[in-house]
């Protein structure tokens, strides 16, 4: 009965979790801009989300480490610095986003500039990873989430041409603009996998204590969770292409990606938007928060956990303490959100191969994950598909940056 | 010993060569000065379209006068960008076509800025009059209430 519950609230909070300021920048940029073009790149993405959650929980259940510490243990300190000073500046990029995507959607209500509510949503930040445990950092914020639920039933109510969103699951070129298709698609696969959540998912199972029967709850939450997580995404893809597109306007600032809620929720539209706007933002922020205190604890193996009593982990709440002080200087000395946004997903595309592919490694290591390695199918198509949007992004995002 | 060739011949290949390495790097600056104007009335045309939605939103009633300030503050900001973006390409403002796209872009800024004095000021009639008349917005209105 217990394992029914933890499968139900993980599928259900996987759901609320999905959407943050990357997801829905990009794919309200995709629609605005290509029509459902892009769906395929949500599609792509979110199958190696799924594979690379379930083998991180995998991971966690059969060897009882998290991926930052069996890589650490499996390569050595020396080559763990190259991730993690990646993942470090990435994270700290994503979170002044984050952070500034939640300010948005406050400002989107009250029209008070953004940067007001900066130092006051770090704070809020830093209290909530102070005073609370992991469940109400993973389920509540995730329960909260499901608000970004609306994005699909709007899409569903603007009644979508099914048969042309079926066609879109395959890549197709564009008829113009080739560079910016590429850039979104990258885009779209850095905000869909972000690394820190193959460490942030280990962690959790190993906050939850995730056992090696269990694996089977691990396996569905991934699959399901994501899967449902994605279509998420489309909704926001799709509401963009049905209301933003016909009138020609391109996604600049989230007070226009605001208006594709208008069609279908006339007087509730921006206050149901700010809604989901903000409470993933703020949901993620937290999430990458304390993802930078597990990933750096587990790496110098100090003491760890967000069950954990507060004065015994210390270096713990120091590193994300830190990170999030960072985050808020880059916020305060003065950004875009959107380009910041498109700027650090596309970025993460970059870093992918350092993160996933020592990952791939480890999960075909008998010593840490026993019997359970992965298939031959699964390793080839993440290896595939990471070292060629690697490739890609590093050729595109400078093209998309500097002009081309 | 080679084939002999005319002097003629011989002096042409070069001056050939030189013209249409010319008429190429002529015709990419004129391709990108081109790529460039048609960004930046796309850019336009997508901010003119937004106030007009955002306007009639407000008219029509379904957002409020908190967020319609906002976003058109917002679209008034980025119109701006874009104009000093097109100023700081002298090519583009020496284009006649590049004049002329930075004339409509000035009066879209004017436009938005008088629609966020109205929305301020809930004047209806004044929104909805100049909503009729916002540069680079298509010719086509939607329902309005308010």
């Amino acid at each position: 009965m217990g394992a029914i519950v933890d499968l139900v609230l993980g599928v259900v909070t996987s759901i609320g979790g999905f959407v943050e300021v990357g997801s829905i920048s990009t794919a309200a940029q995709a629609g605005s801009e290509f029509g459902y073009q892009l769906i395929w790149a949500i599609a792509i993405a979110t199958a190696m989300l799924a594979l690379l959650t379930e083998m991180s929980g995998r991971l966690a259940a059969v060897s009882r480490r998290t991926v930052a510490a069996a890589v650490r243990e499996r390569f050595g300190i020396h080559f763990q610095l190259v991730p993690l000073t990646a993942e470090l500046v990435i994270d700290t990029l994503l979170i002044t986003a984050e952070i500034g995507g939640a300010a948005i959607a406050i400002k989107l209500l009250t029209n008070v500039g953004f940067e007001w509510w900066l130092a006051p949503l770090a704070l809020l930040t830093w209290l909530l990873l102070w005073l609370s445990g992991f469940a109400v950092i993973e389920y509540g914020l995730g329960l909260l989430g499901l608000v970004t639920l609306a994005f699909v039933i709007s899409a569903w109510q603007l009644h979508p041409d099914v048969s042309d969103i079926g066609r879109s699951f395959l890549p197709t070129t564009p008829h113009h603009h080739y560079t910016r298709y590429a850039f979104l698609a990258v885009s779209i696969v850095g905000a869909t996998i972000s690394p820190y959540l193959l460490n942030f998912f280990s962690s959790g199972a190993i906050e939850e204590k995730l056992t090696e029967s269990e694996l089977w709850v691990n396996t569905t939450t991934a699959y399901m969770g994501m899967c449902f997580g994605g279509v998420v995404s489309m909704g926001v893809l799709v509401t963009s292409a049905m209301v933003l597109q016909p009138r020609h306007i391109l996604v600049d600032s989230y007070e226009q990606a605001a208006l594709m809620f208008v069609p279908v929720f006339g007087h509730y539209a921006i206050p149901l938007f700010a809604a989901a706007l903000g409470i993933g933002c703020f949901g993620a922020a937290v999430e990458l928060t304390v993802n930078i205190g597990y990933t750096f604890s587990q790496v110098f193996n100090w003491t760890w956990g967000a069950n954990k009593p507060r004065r015994d982990c210390a270096r713990f709440v120091t590193a994300f303490t830190f990170v999030l002080l960072m985050a808020l200087g880059v916020a305060l000395m003065g950004f875009d959100p959107l380009r910041l946004t498109m700027l650090s997903v596309a970025l993460t595309v970059v870093i992918m191969p350092i993160v996933v592919l020592p990952f791939l490694v480890l999960m075909n290591d008998k010593k840490y994950v026993k019997d359970h390695t992965s298939g031959v199918i699964a390793n080839g198509v993440l290896a595939a598909l990471t070292i060629v949007g690697g490739i890609l992004a590093v050729v595109v995002v400078p093209l998309e940056m500097f002009g081309g | 010993m080679g084939p002999v060739i005319a002097p003629d011949e011989r002096m042409g290949e070069p001056w050939c060569a030189i013209i249409a390495a010319l008429l190429c790097v002529l015709t990419t600056a004129c391709n990108r000065l081109d790529h460039e104007l048609q960004q930046h009335r796309e850019k336009f045309e997508s901010l003119a379209a937004s106030a007009e939605f955002i306007g009639d939103a407000w008219l029509s009633g379904s957002t409020s006068g908190t967020y319609t300030a906002t976003a058109l503050s917002q679209t008034f900001l980025l119109v701006e960008k874009e104009r000093a973006r097109l100023a700081s390409t002298p090519d583009a403002l020496i284009d006649r076509r590049g004049a002329e796209l930075s004339d409509s872009a000035e009066a879209l800024a004017r436009t938005i800025a008088s629609l966020l004095d109205d929305v301020r000021g809930v004047d209806a009639p004044a929104v909805r009059q100049r909503l009729a008349a916002v540069p680079f917005a298509p010719p086509k209105r939607y329902g309005r209430n308010r």
